[in-house]
C-alpha cells in the first residue's frame, strides 16, 4: 500500500526538485551552448548557469516566475493507494498550497477576470493533473513548472494543414512559429521546442506541451522519420540566429522534440510549445519500497 | 557599444547619450510593477504614490518577497516581459517622467514615440540570473500592497549596481530587436531553402 503520508512526501519532492534544481540534461546542454558562443551570448548563459547552480545549492526558485503547475502522473495499473486514486488530487493540491507558502513558489495564479488571489496557487484546474496508466505498482509523479513567458508568448502555436502541404507545410509552421515565439526573448531561448503533429488540434497541442516539458535533452524520436524531422529542425532554427534572451548568437534553441499522433485524413494539425532555457521539471517515483529522484519522466515509453 | 553606469534620479542627458547595444548597470531609487498598477492608476483613475521627479526609473517585475520580523526579504527577481504593458507604455512615460524602464523583451511603437518625445529608454536583461542580483538591491518599503497583492505592488527599492542591461529601445527611435527581426528574417529564408522549401511555398487556406 501506497500511504497518504509518503505519496505526500513524494509530491513534495517533485514540486521542490522541479521548481529549483536545474536537470541534468538541461545543465549539460546549457553547458554545450556556452561552449559555442562567444562575445555578450556567451557571458549572458553564463550568468544564468551561475544562477541555477545557486538554486540548486540553496534551494531558492530557479525563477521568481514558477510557472504554471503541472502534474504528469505514471500511475501503476496494480498500484494500491491509500484513499484511492482520488488521494493523488488531494494530495498534489496540498503540496502545491504548502510550496506557495513556504515561498518555494510565487503566488501566481489569478482568477482570469476577476484577479482574485486565492493566495496558494491552488483553484479550480489548479494545479493541472495528466494521469497516464502504465503497467506495475509504482507510481511516478512529475512536476513541471510552465513559466509565464513561455506559455504565453510560446505556448501552443497551432495550425490546420492541408495534406497538399506535406512535409514543407509543417516545417515551415513550426520555424516560423518559433521565430514568432523567441522574439526579443519573450520565450526565454534558448527553449526546448516542444511540436506535435496529427490528433484533434487539442491531442496536437498536448504532444506539444509535453515532447516540451517532459523529454530530455539529448533523446530521438525511436521512428527515423521524426528523429530526422528533429535533428533537422534544431540544425535549422540554431541556424536563424536568436540567441539567449533573444540578443542574437549561434543557440537559439536547446533541443526540438516530435511527439505524433495519426490524423484524420482531412488534415494535419501541427502544434508547438517552448519551454524555457531553464525548462523546470522534477520527477520521482515512489514504489512500496522507495521514494527516488528520476533523472527524466520518461513520458513516452509506451508510445 | 559602450557600458554606462547610471544612477537615479535619471537626467535627460543621461539617457539621450546611449544607442541600442549599449550596456547598462543601474543604482539610486526605483520602483516597481505590472499589469494591475498600470490598470490601477491609468484605467481607474489613482494617484501614483510615489515621488517620481527623483524616483524616475521603473522596473516590470513581479519578485517573491517574504516577510520577516524585521521586514521584507528578497526571494527572488527576474525582470518580466514588457511587451504584455504597452497599452499603458507611452501613459507611463509621460505621465510618470519615466527615463528608463527595466523589463524583459522590449515595447512597442507608441511607447517608442514617447521615448523619443520625452527622452526614455528601455532596457532588458540577457540572462535568467535572479540569483546574483540579491547583493545589488535594497528593500526601501512597499507601496499598494493591500489594493494589489505582493507580486504586483509597488516596491521601492535602491539598487547598486543592477544589470547588465543592454539598451534595447533608445531615445532616437530605434529598436534593438526590431533590428535583429530583420537579419533573422533572411537567415528564415536561407534555412527554408536549405531545406528544399520552394521559395513560393505558400500553406493551402483552410480557415
Amino acid at each position: 500500500m501506497l500511504t497518504k503520508e509518503r505519496l505526500k512526501e513524494a509530491f513534495d519532492l517533485a514540486v521542490f526538485r522541479g521548481a529549483t534544481y536545474l536537470s541534468e540534461d538541461v545543465y549539460e546542454a546549457l553547458q554545450r551552448a556556452i561552449d559555442r558562443e562567444d562575445g555578450p551570448a556567451k557571458e549572458g548563459l553564463r550568468r544564468t548557469l551561475q544562477s541555477l547552480e545557486i538554486s540548486r545549492e540553496k534551494g531558492l526558485p530557479a525563477c521568481p516566475d514558477t510557472g504554471w503547475p503541472l502534474f504528469f502522473i505514471k500511475l501503476g495499473n496494480e498500484a494500491q493507494i491509500e484513499g484511492g486514486v482520488l488521494a493523488l488530487e488531494e494530495l498534489g493540491r496540498q503540496a502545491i498550497r504548502e510550496a506557495t507558502l513556504r515561498g518555494t513558489l510565487r503566488k501566481t495564479m489569478k482568477h482570469p477576470i476577476t484577479g482574485y488571489d486565492p493566495g496558494d496557487n491552488v483553484s479550480d484546474h489548479t494545479p493541472w493533473f495528466d494521469i497516464k496508466y502504465v503497467p506495475g505498482k509504482d507510481i511516478e509523479i512529475t512536476y513541471a513548472a510552465k513559466g509565464g513567458g513561455s506559455e504565453v508568448f510560446g505556448g501552443t502555436r497551432h495550425q490546420m494543414l492541408a495534406f497538399a502541404d506535406g512535409l514543407d507545410g509543417i516545417r515551415q509552421f513550426i520555424i516560423d512559429a518559433y521565430i514568432a515565439s523567441a522574439r526579443a526573448g519573450a520565450v526565454c531561448p534558448p527553449g526546448i521546442l516542444g511540436v506535435g503533429i496529427g490528433g484533434t488540434a487539442n491531442m496536437a497541442a498536448d504532444l506539444a506541451k509535453e515532447a516540451a516539458c517532459l523529454r530530455r535533452i539529448g533523446s530521438r524520436h525511436p521512428e527515423p522519420v521524426f528523429a530526422k524531422l528533429e535533428q533537422e529542425l534544431e540544425d535549422a532554427i540554431n541556424a536563424l540566429g536568436i540567441g539567449h534572451m533573444g540578443a542574437g548568437g549561434r543557440t537559439s534553441v536547446l533541443a526540438v522534440h516530435v511527439e505524433y499522433s495519426y490524423t484524420h485524413i482531412a488534415g494535419v494539425a501541427v502544434a508547438t510549445s517552448t519551454n524555457c532555457c531553464v525548462a523546470r521539471r522534477g520527477t520521482v517515483r515512489l514504489t512500496e519500497e522507495a521514494l527516488e529522484i528520476l533523472p527524466g519522466a520518461n513520458w513516452f515509453e509506451t508510445r | 557599444m559602450a557600458t554606462y553606469y547610471l544612477t537615479t534620479p535619471l537626467k535627460e542627458e543621461d539617457v539621450r547619450q546611449l544607442q541600442i547595444g549599449d550596456t547598462v548597470y543601474l543604482s539610486g531609487e526605483v520602483f516597481t510593477g505590472r499589469s494591475r498598477i498600470h490598470r490601477y492608476i491609468f484605467d481607474e483613475a489613482h494617484t501614483l504614490p510615489v515621488d517620481t521627479s527623483r524616483r524616475n526609473a521603473m522596473v516590470h517585475v513581479g519578485p517573491i518577497m517574504k516577510k520577516t520580523s524585521d521586514g521584507w526579504e528578497l526571494v527572488s527577481f527576474m525582470p518580466t516581459s514588457s511587451l504584455r504593458f504597452e497599452k499603458w507604455g507611452a501613459l507611463s512615460v509621460e505621465h510618470w517622467n519615466l527615463r528608463l524602464i527595466v523589463g524583459k523583451t522590449t515595447m512597442g511603437k507608441e511607447t517608442m514615440e514617447a521615448m523619443k518625445k520625452f527622452g526614455c529608454v528601455h532596457v532588458s536583461p540577457q540572462c535568467v540570473s535572479p540569483n546574483l542580483w540579491h547583493d545589488s538591491i535594497t528593500i526601501q518599503g512597499v507601496e499598494l500592497f493591500e489594493e494589489l497583492g505582493s507580486i504586483e505592488a509597488c516596491w521601492q527599492l535602491k539598487l547598486d549596481k543592477l544589470g547588465p542591461f543592454i539598451v534595447d529601445i533608445d531615445s532616437t527611435g530605434r529598436n534593438y530587436f526590431d533590428e535583429l527581426d530583420i537579419q533573422v528574417a533572411k537567415k528564415r529564408d536561407l534555412v527554408l531553402k536549405s531545406m528544399g522549401i520552394p521559395e513560393d511555398f505558400t500553406p493551402t487556406k483552410l480557415y
